[in-house]
């Protein structure tokens, strides 16, 4: 218990910490891999956005330079013009009309350049919807460019410029738009007027943002003085969110150094809804150094990696517990078969032990009778499995060997039970019964009392008369045994009776047969003729008697079962044994009784009769030389004997006869009593309890007792009809 | 077989003499019929020349004991023959009666 307790908490915290061991193996790998991806993805970013910034700016310095080559071209044509005013305004159309992104443009002169313009000079041409519109501006008095800083800033430097982008209404809406101012010299190289283009950008919002790098990102153009140039339109983008962007470029800018304008400067920052964000700006890398920018968003650059992560994580999750599942399960049935290996070691070992038990209850030792010559036994019980329902037994009692041989039905530790018991109960029904019919029925009523498991038992019994070779036997529904003689092989015929333990009301019946001196029965199980072959084909009954009918009469029973189990096993081959193999051999080989001496005396039932018994035996006696106390024990053991038939074998009143046969070879002296009587078995009488007190002691079976103490054997035989009561001593030692 | 019954001093001698066997124990059972009845007195059987005896002698001294012991009396057996013993003992008759 406590074992089992220990290996299975033992167990499920090592399997536990395996698979935390490896969980955190993986997902060091994954992390180091996410980290990995995520530094390969901001690299790419980084050259990315540098592209995207390069390409913007040079898309809007392309669009700045294209505007100046413009106006460059037209200096010529203004130059050409400047002696007569009034063409001015054509030229400034013509600038207009050479580039399709300028708005307007304008020269605007020094006062008082031309006296007979008026003070202020400036022809100005732009477009509407119906075409281009040429006005003179300075006629208006609300318009002194000449206070406009844009001049002031010409007049000073006399350099071109772009100006910071400003709003301007138009009737296309209000647009965003940039002058590039140009100073116009006369021959002398005196500065005389600007020339400024209008640079309309409200279209470079929209083409900046046709293209992103990511859905939600956006590029913009702005000054450095935080002047917004080109956005995304107000439906993409809020303006907030545009205002946001510029206002942290324009704080990034102040901190920064002014002279790294090469790299792109990168500002994270973080939404108000949580969104990360990262702003790329660079200045453009000529004149008027605008900045472009480029915002994307954490969750689109970062968000496919982190979507794999997490998908990664719920694999590894799922993974891990499904591995945790199987490792638990692994252990388990680890576990259980490791307990079903010690429990079938147990069972095995205590089933090592039943075999043992039950091969101590069959008879081992062989030759049993090593004194005795008229009768030699074999058996052999091989089980199929540890333990085995066969059961064979003998002994002898008097002059009678009791035998059986029996099959319980099934196989394994329930059958062995069974034939444990069948065995015991054998014994115990023949230990005052010779009648095999009797004791099979004794077997048969105790095996069907509690026969709940619904087992039986064929089985053979036979009770052999040793001095006669008289066999008396009963068979239950088992095979029919051999007698091997002289002349031939024969099955002992047997009545088809019930095995034992079917039913309780089976009448049993006894049969008889003659045993030849010489001849040997073999019993044997099914386990013998239904042995199989690896071709599932059975030994059977032709076989059987094949071997048995080969064997020469002189064998004795070892070396006839020897042959048997050689022609068997040799049949069998590699094929598992399916059954319990038994098989019994007995011979009976009586020795002639060579008598010197042989009288007979026939008495009445009249124990008046007695004297004369006793002047027969004193007789016998005398003859024999015996002296006393053994020819008196010989005389009491008799007239018991003799007494104890005349009482009981003819009822009261009923005259009858006994005859009283003494006959010996020298050394041993029976007695044979016949009577005609009715059947009586004094042998199987109780004997008398002689530890009792003179109150307790009863009359009778006294008789008997002394009859067995005086004598060696006592056997008692009823053949034709006849009481034979044989009483034996050996007298060569007295 | 001979058998005789006396009484002397409130008791019964029996003198049992040659073969007791069962013709002979059913003769002597008519002669020891008082003994089956000693009202309380103590019964000596001399064996001295009893020379055999059969289970049926047996069976009477053993109703004469029952019978003796009922009314407080004793049963003892006088100068008995080692063989007669063993016939005794082997019927577990040697612890029941007194011998002398």
């Amino acid at each position: 218990m406590t074992y089992q307790w220990f290996s299975k908490k033992l167990g499920g915290w090592r399997s536990l910490g395996f698979v935390i061991a490896t969980a955190v193996l993986l997902e060091l790998i994954s992390a180091i891999q996410y980290y990995y991806a995520h530094y390969l993805l901001e690299n790419e970013l980084e050259e990315r956005v540098q592209i995207e910034l390069f390409s913007k700016s040079k898309m809007l310095h392309y669009t700045l330079s294209s505007a100046e080559t413009s106006l460059n071209e037209h200096l010529w044509d203004i130059q050409r013009n400047l002696n007569e005013p009034d063409s001015l305004f054509a030229v400034t159309q013509r600038l207009i009309e050479a580039n399709s992104k300028i708005h307007g443009a304008f020269l605007a002169f020094i006062p008082d350049y031309y006296p007979q313009k008026g003070h202020l000079f400036e022809p100005y041409a732009y477009k509407t919807n119906n075409g281009i519109v040429v006005e003179q501006l300075s006629e208006n008095d609300t318009h002194d460019y000449t206070k406009h800083p844009a001049y002031q800033r010409m007049e000073a430097e006399k350099k071109a410029f772009w100006s910071d982008p400003y709003q301007y209404v138009t009737e296309e809406g209000p647009q965003s738009l940039t002058t590039y101012s140009y100073p116009i010299c006369d021959r002398d190289g005196h500065f005389i007027a600007i020339c400024g283009i209008d640079l309309s950008l409200t279209w470079l919002g929209d083409t900046l943002n046709t293209r992103h790098m990511y859905p939600s990102s956006f590029n913009l153009f702005m000054t450095e003085s935080g002047n917004l140039i080109a956005a995304p339109n107000k439906d993409s983008v809020s303006v907030e969110r545009v205002n946001r962007v510029v206002s942290m470029i324009k704080d990034s800018t102040v901190a920064r150094s002014l002279t790294d304008n090469q790299r792109s400067t990168e500002i994270a920052f973080t939404e108000d809804n949580g969104d990360q964000g990262y702003i790329y700006y660079a200045h453009m890398s000529d004149d008027p150094h605008w900045l472009v920018a480029v915002v994307c968003y954490d969750d689109e650059v970062y968000g496919s990696l982190a979507k794999m992560r997490r998908h990664i994580l719920l694999l590894m999750v799922a993974g891990f517990l499904l591995l945790g599942l199987i490792i638990i399960r692994t252990i388990r049935n680890m576990l259980r078969l490791k307990q079903a290996e010690i429990k079938e070691e147990r069972i095995n070992s205590e089933l090592r032990v039943a075999k043992e038990i039950q091969l101590q209850m069959l008879p081992k030792q062989f030759p049993p009778y090593p004194n005795r010559k008229d009768i030699d036994i074999f058996g052999s019980l091989v089980t199929a499995r540890e333990v085995g329902g066969d059961l064979f037994d003998f002994f002898l009692r008097d002059e009678k060997l009791f035998f059986c041989i029996g099959d319980v039905s099934g196989k394994g530790t329930p059958s062995a039970m069974l034939m444990a018991v069948t065995h015991a109960l054998f014994r115990s029904a023949s230990a005052h019964e010779n009648n095999p019919a009797r004791i099979m029925q004794a077997l048969n009523e105790a095996s069907c009392q509690g026969n709940d498991s619904n087992m039986f038992v064929t089985m053979f019994i036979g009770v052999l008369d040793l001095p006669t070779g008289h066999l008396r036997y009963c068979n239950a529904g088992h095979d029919a045994p051999f007698i091997l003689s002289h002349e031939a092989l024969n099955a002992v015929e047997c009545k088809p009776h019930l095995p034992i333990g079917v039913f309780e009301d089976i009448k049993y019946n006894q049969q008889e047969c003659q045993l030849e001196p010489g001849s040997t029965l073999f019993l044997y199980t099914d386990g013998l003729t239904e042995a199989k072959n690896s071709l599932r084909e059975l030994y059977g009954l032709p076989r059987t008697e094949t071997v048995l009918a080969s064997c020469s009469r002189q064998l004795t029973p070892k070396e006839i079962i020897e042959v048997v189990s050689k022609a068997v096993h040799l049949f069998v081959g590699d094929a598992e044994q399916s059954d319990d193999l038994t098989m019994l051999a007995i011979r009976y080989t009586p020795t002639a009784f060579e008598s010197i001496l042989s009288q007979t005396l026939t008495l009445k039932n009249d124990v008046h009769e007695v004297p004369r018994l006793h002047d027969f035996l004193k007789s016998v006696s005398k003859q024999l030389n015996m002296k006393d106390p053994l020819a008196a024990q010989l005389r009491l053991a008799v007239e018991e004997a003799v007494v104890n038939v005349m009482d009981y074998a003819y009822p009261t009143g009923i005259e009858g006869y006994v005859t009283i046969e003494a006959i010996s070879n020298g050394k041993q002296l029976r007695v044979i009593i016949t009577d005609s009587g009715i059947p009586f078995d004094p042998t199987i009488q109780e004997k008398a309890d002689i530890s009792l007190t003179a109150e307790e002691r009863r009359i009778g079976g006294l008789g008997i007792l002394l009859v067995r103490d005086l004598m060696d054997t006592v056997n008692y035989e009823r053949t034709d009809g006849k009481n034979i009561l044989t009483l034996i001593k050996e007298i060569s030692n007295s | 077989m001979k058998t005789k019954i006396e009484e002397i001093d409130g008791k019964w001698i029996a003198t049992l003499e040659g073969e007791m066997d069962t013709a002979a124990a059913l003769e002597m059972e008519e002669v020891l019929a008082p003994l089956y009845n000693s009202n309380g007195k103590d019964i000596t059987f001399d064996c001295t020349h009893l020379e055999y005896i059969a289970s049926s002698g047996l069976r009477i001294l053993l109703g004469i004991l029952k019978n003796a012991k009922a009314n407080g009396g004793k049963v003892v057996l006088k100068n008995v023959s080692n063989d007669i013993k063993d016939v005794f003992r082997m019927t577990g008759f040697i612890d029941l009666f007194i011998f002398e």
